[in-house]
C-alpha cells in the first residue's frame, strides 16, 4: 500500500504542477479566442440586416416568366428581380463598383431573356436567367479598330480618353436577341453594330450617314430612330434617322411644325419611355413641351403637356396611351389616348401617398382582364424611394435612398413618461423640505390616479411617443438617425430595424468640395427632459439654375443649417440659410442654459459664426482655448486658427500656423481625428519589468494621409501626424510602391492603416503607437502648446489576407474595454479584429514575454468565428458606425454602404446590418445563456443535503449518546 | 503531361483571344482578356440556388464572375497583370488563386502565398475552384453533460479516494480477506489515515468536505 500511497502524493504534486500548466493554457487560449462571441442561437437575435438596391435606373416588368415580376437595374450597379406583390428582393446581382460596372442598357425582358451592357470600354454584355438570376452568358463588346480612323476630330490615343468622351454618346438598343450599339461618328455617320446577345456574334455593321452630328448634338434613341436637334434659335431642326436602313435620308421636322410659330428656345429633347418610337420636346425654357411620333411619317401632336410632367407611353390593346404624372401635394397620373388625345378617365389615377414625391413612372403595364383594364405602375421618386402603383392603391414602396447614406449618429432614446415624472420631481432648484414633501405626494397621487385608470381601463395615456421608444435599462435600445444623399433623413430603431420617421429636405445637397458629405451634428442629447433632443444638418444650398441646354446646378453653394428631433423626426426651427460658404465646422464641447451646445462655423473668408445665435457668448467665453485647422484638397494648404482674439461679442479667427503639403507631389486623401466622444481609460502599459510606459494622447492629433502624384511620387503613400492646435509635425512615414484604397483607424495613442502593397500585391495593414515615454510630461491634462517632446513612435505593419473595404474602431463609454477594429471585408463578411493582434509591439522575439503581448507573425489570421455577421454578407460597405450603449461592455455597430468616388461622385449600393459587439465579452451583464435553473437546482440540493446530514449526524449523536 | 499542358495553355490563349480588343496596335498592354474557371459546390450542401450566393472576384472587386448553372465562369475584360482570384460564398471555404497573365497573354495560376510571394505552385488553368471546408461562424454552446462533469479532474480526485473509504472497509469484512490484510495491517493501517487526512487538507471545499467527514466518522464506528 506504501508505494501506492507515494505514487498518489507524486500524483497531487504533478496535479499541482498541471494546474498551473492549465492556467496558463486557458490564459493562452483566451487570448486567441477573445473575439469568439457569437453562438448559433443569437443569430438574429440582436443584429438585423436589410437589403437595398438603390435608385432605379431601368426597371421592366417581367411578363412572360410564371412568377411575375419586376426587373430592376439601378445607379448602384445592381440588377435585381422584385416581387410584384410585396417589392421584396427575390434575386438580387450585386455588378463591380463604380465605372466598371456601371449598368449601361438593360433589355430583352419581354422576350424573355434579361440582357445587361454594364462597364466603359470595351462593354460586358450578361445574359441572366429571368427566373433564377443565373448567368447564362457574358461576352465583352469587342471594339472595332478602325472606327477612329474615320473620326479626325477625337483623338484615340489613350483607352481613358475615349471611354470619358465617346461612352456617354454610346446608345444600346436591344430587341429580339439582338444588341445594337449605337455610336456616332461626328460629322460623318452613325454606326450600327449588332451582336447576338446570347453568343456575342457580330452579325451586321451598317453606316447609316448622318454628317449634321457633332459634338454638340444632342440626340436621343427612338428606336429604331435617332431623332438629334440641330440649332437652338426657332430654326431648329428635328432630324431623324433611321438606323436599320442605310439607304434612308435623314428626315427632317422643323420646330415650327411641332409647336407652331412663336416657341421660344432652348429647346429639349427626350425620349418618351414605353414601347413606341416617341419623343418629347420641351420649349419656353421648360414650361410646356410636345409629343412627336417617330416613324416614317413623323406625327407632331398639337398639343401642350406641362413642362414638369413626366411621360410615359404604355398600349393598351394595341392602343397607345398616355400617361402624364403631375405632382402637387400627391401624385397624379392623366390617360389619354395618344393621337386623339382624348382623356380616358378610367385609367387616370392620383395618389397621395406618403413615401411619394415628384414621382416618374419609369415601367408601366395594362393588361386586359375580366373586369376591364388594370394598370401597374412603376414609380420612382426624386427621393430614390420605389413603389408599386395598381388602381389608385399603392402597393408597396421601398426606401432606395437607404441606400446611400451619408451620414449617421445614434441616439439614446428618451426615458419614459414614469420616468420623466421622477425626473421633473428631483429637478427642481428649492430644495425645502415642505415643498418637496407637497411635490412627493402629488406625484403620487397622480401615479396612484394613473394605475387607477389603467385598471379600470380608461382613457388611455395620450402620448406622443410610441410606448416602445423608450430608453431601457442597459441603453442597447437607441435610435439611429440616418442622412441619405437623396437629402431623405430617416430614423431607425436599433432593435428590429423599423423605420420609425422620415423627414424630406429638400433643396440640400452634400459639400462638393467634400466628395458629397453632409454634416450631422447632435447639439442636444435626450436627457435633458423638458428640452427636446435636437439635431443639426450642415449642406449646402441646391440651387437649379437653367442654363440653355441642360440643367446645371448653380456652384454658389452657401451654406443651410436644418434642425430636428432625432427622435420624433420633427423639424425644430427647420431650414435656416446662412448666406456664406462653409468651410469648416465644429461642434462645441460647452452647452449654453438650455443645454444646447452650439455650433461654430467657419465660412470661406474666415470669418468665424456661431449657430445658433444665443450661444455666442457661451464659444466667447471658452475662445481663449479654441482652435480651428482647415485642410484644403486642391491647394494641398493645411492651416490652423485661434480664436484667442475674440470680444465677448465677436469671434475672430487668427491664423497661427500653416503647412503646405504641394499639390504637385501629393493629394490629400485623408484627414482623420479621434471620436470626439472617446474616452481613455489606462493612461500607460505596464511593462514586463513592472514599469509603465505612458501612452501620448493628444487629443489634437489628426492623421493626414496623402497619395503620391505624378510620375516620379506615383505610388507612394505618405501618413503625418499633425498636431493641429500647434501646428507641430509629431511624426511622418512614407510607403514607397504602395497604392490605395486607404482606409485609416484614429484612436487612443495609436493608429492603424491599410494599403495595398505593389511589391509584393498583398493588403497590408500597418500599426503605430506613440508612447511619452517612462515619465509623464502632466498627469491631469495634455496641452499640446506645452508638451514639446516627440513621443517615442512603435510600428509594425503585418499581411492582410483579404481586401478591405471599410475599417473603425469600437468604442464604448468609458473605455475600459480592450479595443477591437471593425473591418468590412470585400467579400462581405464583416471581422471584429482585436488591436492585440496589430499591436505593434509584438516581439518578434519570441524569448521576449511580455504580459498581454503575443509574439509577432507576419500574417494575420481571419478567424470565422470573428466574422460578426456569419453567413449574412454585406457588400460594398462604406461606412461604419460604432456606438458605445449603456453598458461598458458593449458597443452598437451600424454598418452601411456608400461609395464616393473622385472621380464620378458616385453611389454605391448598399446593406445596412446593425448588430452590437462586446470586445472583452460581456463582463459586465450575466451571459443570456447563463443557466439559471442550474443554479437553482444546485442551491436546492445543497440546501436540502444539508439539512438531512444535519438531521443524519444529530440521530448519529443521539444513538451514541445511548451506547 | 507537360506538353498537354502547353497545348491547354495554348487553347486557351487562342480562345481568349479572340475577345482581344486591340485598343491600340502599338501598345500591346491594352490588350483585354478573360480568365475562365469552374467552381464546385460543397457536395453535401449543394442547395439549389449556391450559384446565385456565389460569385468570384479578382483583385478585391475590380472584377467580377458570376457563375452559370453548371458552376462555370468567366471574369471578361482582364487587362494583363496579376490578379487574386477569390469565390465568394458565404457558406463555404475556397482557396483563393492567383492569376499571371503576361503581356503576351500567357496565363499562369498558382497558389497564394502572401509571405513568400516569390514561391511558385502552379496549379492547373482553367481554374477549377473546389470547397475546402464549411464556414464555421458560430461557437458550439457548451453543453452540461455527465460525463463531462464525471471526467474532470477534480471530480475524479474527489470519487476516487471516496471509493476507496466506501469499498475499502466492505472488503475488511470479508473473513479471507481480512486475515491476509491483517498481516498486511502490521505497516499499513496506520498509513490509512495519513491519506484521507491529504486527501481532506487538499480538498478545502464546503459542503463535500463536511459530508465526507461525517463519512469518515461512520466509518471509523
Amino acid at each position: 500500500m506504501a508505494p501506492f500511497v507515494r505514487s498518489f502524493r507524486g500524483n497531487i504534486h504533478r496535479f499541482l504542477i498541471d494546474v498551473q500548466i492549465l492556467q496558463y493554457l486557458i490564459i493562452l487560449v483566451g487570448l486567441f479566442n477573445l473575439s469568439l462571441c457569437l453562438y448559433e442561437d443569437q443569430v438574429g437575435k440582436f443584429d438585423w440586416k436589410q437589403n437595398y438596391v438603390g435608385k432605379i435606373k431601368f426597371a421592366s416588368f417581367d411578363t412572360v416568366s410564371a412568377a411575375k415580376k419586376i426587373i430592376v437595374a439601378t445607379e448602384e450597379n445592381v440588377i435585381a428581380a422584385l416581387n410584384l406583390k410585396s417589392g421584396q428582393i427575390l434575386w438580387r446581382r450585386v455588378l463591380e463598383k463604380g465605372y466598371g460596372g456601371r449598368i449601361r442598357a438593360l433589355g430583352g425582358v419581354t422576350d424573355g431573356d434579361l440582357v445587361s451592357v454594364s462597364g466603359g470600354v470595351p462593354a460586358i454584355v450578361r445574359a441572366w436567367d429571368l427566373a433564377t438570376g443565373h448567368i447564362l452568358h457574358e461576352w465583352p463588346i469587342a471594339e472595332q479598330n478602325h472606327d477612329r480612323r474615320f473620326s479626325p476630330f477625337i483623338s484615340f490615343s489613350t483607352l481613358g480618353l475615349y471611354s470619358a468622351n465617346r461612352i456617354k454618346d454610346v446608345k444600346w438598343h436591344i430587341k429580339d436577341g439582338t444588341l445594337h450599339h449605337i455610336l456616332p461618328i461626328y460629322n460623318s455617320a452613325v454606326e450600327v453594330t449588332s451582336y447576338d446577345s446570347k453568343t456575342g456574334d457580330k452579325l451586321k455593321t451598317r453606316r447609316v450617314s448622318a454628317p449634321f452630328i457633332t459634338q454638340e448634338t444632342e440626340c436621343v434613341l427612338a428606336a429604331p430612330y435617332l431623332a438629334c436637334l440641330k440649332g437652338d434659335s426657332s430654326l431648329a431642326v428635328l432630324l431623324l434617322v433611321h438606323l436599320f436602313d442605310t439607304h434612308s435620308q435623314p428626315q427632317s421636322v422643323t420646330i415650327n411644325t411641332i409647336f407652331g410659330a412663336g416657341a421660344q428656345g432652348p429647346y429639349h429633347l427626350e425620349s418618351v419611355l414605353g414601347e413606341e418610337p416617341i419623343i418629347s420636346i420641351s420649349a419656353d425654357n421648360n414650361q410646356r413641351k410636345r409629343i412627336l411620333l417617330v416613324g416614317e411619317v413623323p406625327v407632331p401632336i398639337q398639343r401642350d403637356i406641362v413642362g414638369d410632367a413626366a411621360l410615359y407611353v404604355v398600349s393598351v390593346d394595341n392602343e397607345k396611351i398616355l400617361l402624364e404624372t403631375t405632382y402637387k401635394n400627391g401624385a397624379k397620373i392623366v390617360a389619354s389616348e395618344l393621337l386623339t388625345s382624348k382623356p380616358m378617365p378610367n385609367i387616370s389615377t392620383s395618389v397621395t401617398h406618403n413615401s411619394l414625391l415628384s414621382p416618374t413612372i419609369i415601367a408601366s403595364v395594362c393588361p386586359r382582364q375580366t373586369k376591364g383594364v388594370t394598370c401597374r405602375h412603376l414609380l420612382a421618386s426624386e427621393d430614390h424611394s420605389v413603389a408599386l402603383l395598381q388602381h389608385n392603391k399603392l402597393i408597396w414602396a421601398r426606401e432606395e435612398a437607404l441606400a446611400n447614406i451619408v451620414a449617421v449618429e445614434i441616439i439614446e432614446l428618451p426615458m419614459s413618461d414614469r420616468d420623466q415624472e421622477i425626473e421633473t420631481e428631483f429637478d427642481q432648484k428649492e430644495r425645502d423640505v415642505l415643498s418637496m414633501m407637497f411635490r412627493r405626494v402629488g406625484s403620487q397621487l397622480k401615479q396612484a390616479k394613473t394605475f387607477l385608470q389603467s385598471i379600470l381601463s380608461l382613457t388611455p395615456q395620450q402620448s406622443n411617443q410610441r410606448m416602445d421608444l423608450v430608453r431601457d435599462k442597459f441603453g442597447l435600445h437607441k435610435m439611429i438617425v440616418l442622412v441619405t444623399s437623396a437629402g431623405k433623413l430617416y430614423g431607425i430603431e436599433t432593435r428590429k430595424g423599423e423605420i420609425i420617421w422620415q423627414l424630406r429636405v429638400r433643396g440640400i445637397r452634400g459639400f462638393s468640395k467634400r466628395s458629397d458629405a453632409i454634416i450631422l451634428y447632435v447639439q442636444r442629447g435626450s436627457r435633458h427632459f423638458p428640452y427636446p433632443p435636437q439635431c443639426a444638418l450642415l449642406a449646402e444650398d441646391k440651387v437649379c439654375i437653367i442654363i440653355i441646354y441642360y440643367h446645371q446646378f448653380d456652384q454658389t453653394g452657401e451654406g443651410i443649417v436644418y434642425t430636428f428631433n432625432p427622435i420624433t423626426g420633427q423639424p425644430l426651427d427647420g431650414l435656416v440659410k446662412l448666406g456664406y460658404r462653409i468651410k469648416q465646422s465644429m461642434l462645441l464641447h460647452v452647452t449654453t442654459d438650455d443645454f444646447l451646445r452650439g455650433i461654430l462655423i467657419f465660412d470661406i473668408r474666415d470669418k468665424v459664426h456661431v449657430y445658433p445665435k444665443g450661444a455666442t457668448a457661451i464659444a466667447a467665453s471658452i475662445a481663449k482655448n479654441t482652435y480651428i485647422f482647415t485642410a484644403d484638397q486642391t491647394t494641398g494648404i493645411l492651416s490652423g486658427y485661434s480664436l484667442s482674439y475674440s470680444t465677448s461679442q465677436e469671434l475672430i479667427s487668427h491664423k497661427v500656423w500653416e503647412l503646405l503639403l504641394s499639390p504637385k507631389n501629393q493629394r490629400i486623401t485623408h484627414v482623420v481625428s479621434k471620436n470626439p466622444i472617446e474616452r481613455v481609460h489606462s493612461q500607460g502599459r505596464v511593462l514586463s519589468d513592472r514599469s509603465v510606459l505612458y501612452k501620448y494622447i493628444n487629443p489634437n492629433l489628426v492623421t493626414i494621409v496623402t497619395e503620391g502624384v505624378g510620375h516620379t511620387h506615383k505610388n507612394t503613400l505618405n501618413l503625418y501626424l499633425l498636431d493641429v492646435v500647434s501646428g507641430a509635425m509629431i511624426f511622418s512615414i512614407m510607403h514607397k510602391r504602395v497604392r490605395g484604397p486607404v482606409h485609416v483607424v484614429h484612436s487612443e495613442n495609436w493608429i492603424v492603416y491599410s494599403y495595398f502593397n505593389e511589391k509584393s500585391r498583398r493588403t497590408e495593414i500597418a500599426s503605430l503607437e506613440l508612447y511619452e515615454g517612462k515619465i509623464q510630461s502632466n498627469t491631469t491634462v495634455f496641452s499640446s502648446l506645452a508638451t514639446t517632446k516627440l513621443p517615442i513612435v512603435e510600428r509594425q505593419a503585418f499581411i492582410f489576407p483579404a481586401a478591405i473595404e471599410s475599417m473603425r474602431e469600437t468604442i464604448t463609454e468609458k473605455g475600459i474595454t480592450s479595443k477591437h477594429i471593425i473591418v468590412a471585408l470585400a467579400n462581405g463578411g464583416i471581422l471584429e479584429l482585436p488591436w492585440m493582434m496589430v499591436d505593434p509591439r509584438r516581439p518578434i522575439n519570441p524569448e521576449v514575454r511580455e504580459e498581454g503581448v503575443i509574439p509577432y507573425m507576419p500574417e494575420i489570421p481571419i478567424h470565422m468565428d470573428a466574422i460578426i455577421n456569419y453567413n449574412q454578407s454585406v457588400f460594398r460597405v462604406s461606412g461604419i458606425h460604432t456606438s458605445p450603449s449603456g453598458l461598458e461592455s458593449t458597443c452598437l455597430v451600424f454598418v452601411h454602404g456608400l461609395e464616393n468616388y473622385n472621380c464620378a461622385c458616385n453611389t454605391m449600393f448598399t446593406d445596412l446590418f446593425y448588430t452590437r459587439v462586446a470586445p472583452s465579452k460581456t463582463f459586465d451583464v450575466l451571459k443570456e445563456d447563463f443557466d439559471y435553473y442550474l443554479i437553482v437546482i444546485v442551491l436546492a440540493a445543497l440546501l436540502i443535503s444539508s439539512y438531512i446530514t444535519k438531521k443524519l449526524a444529530s440521530q448519529k449523536a443521539q444513538k451514541q449518546a445511548w451506547k | 503531361m507537360y506538353k498537354s499542358a502547353i497545348f491547354l495553355l495554348f487553347i486557351i490563349v487562342s480562345t481568349s483571344n479572340k475577345y482581344v480588343t486591340a485598343e491600340n496596335d502599338e501598345d500591346t498592354s491594352t490588350d483585354l482578356y478573360v480568365i475562365e474557371g469552374k467552381v464546385f459546390p460543397w457536395e453535401n450542401g449543394a442547395s439549389n440556388g449556391w450559384q446565385l450566393m456565389t460569385h468570384v472576384m479578382a483583385n478585391g472587386g475590380e472584377h467580377y464572375g458570376f457563375l452559370r448553372e453548371d458552376g462555370t465562369f468567366i471574369i471578361s475584360n482582364v487587362p494583363s497583370g496579376s490578379y487574386i482570384i477569390e469565390v465568394v460564398n458565404p457558406n463555404c471555404v475556397y482557396e483563393p488563386v492567383r492569376v499571371e497573365i503576361n503581356s503576351k497573354g500567357k496565363f499562369r495560376a498558382r497558389k497564394v502565398n502572401l509571405i513568400q510571394t516569390s514561391q511558385v505552385i502552379q496549379v492547373p488553368y482553367p481554374l477549377k475552384m473546389r470547397p475546402l471546408t464549411p464556414f464555421r461562424y458560430f461557437q458550439v454552446r457548451e453543453q452540461w453533460r455527465v460525463t463531462d462533469f464525471l471526467f474532470n479532474p477534480m471530480v475524479l480526485m474527489m470519487i476516487l479516494p471516496l471509493l476507496l473509504i466506501m469499498i475499502i472497509p466492505k472488503i475488511m469484512n470479508d473473513p479471507e480477506t481480512r486475515k491476509e490484510m491483517e498481516q498486511l495491517n502490521n505497516f499499513t493501517n496506520y498509513n490509512m489515515p495519513e491519506m484521507s487526512e491529504v486527501i481532506t487538507s487538499f480538498l478545502s471545499g464546503g459542503e463535500k468536505q463536511k459530508s465526507k467527514a461525517v463519512k469518515a466518522a461512520k466509518k471509523r464506528q
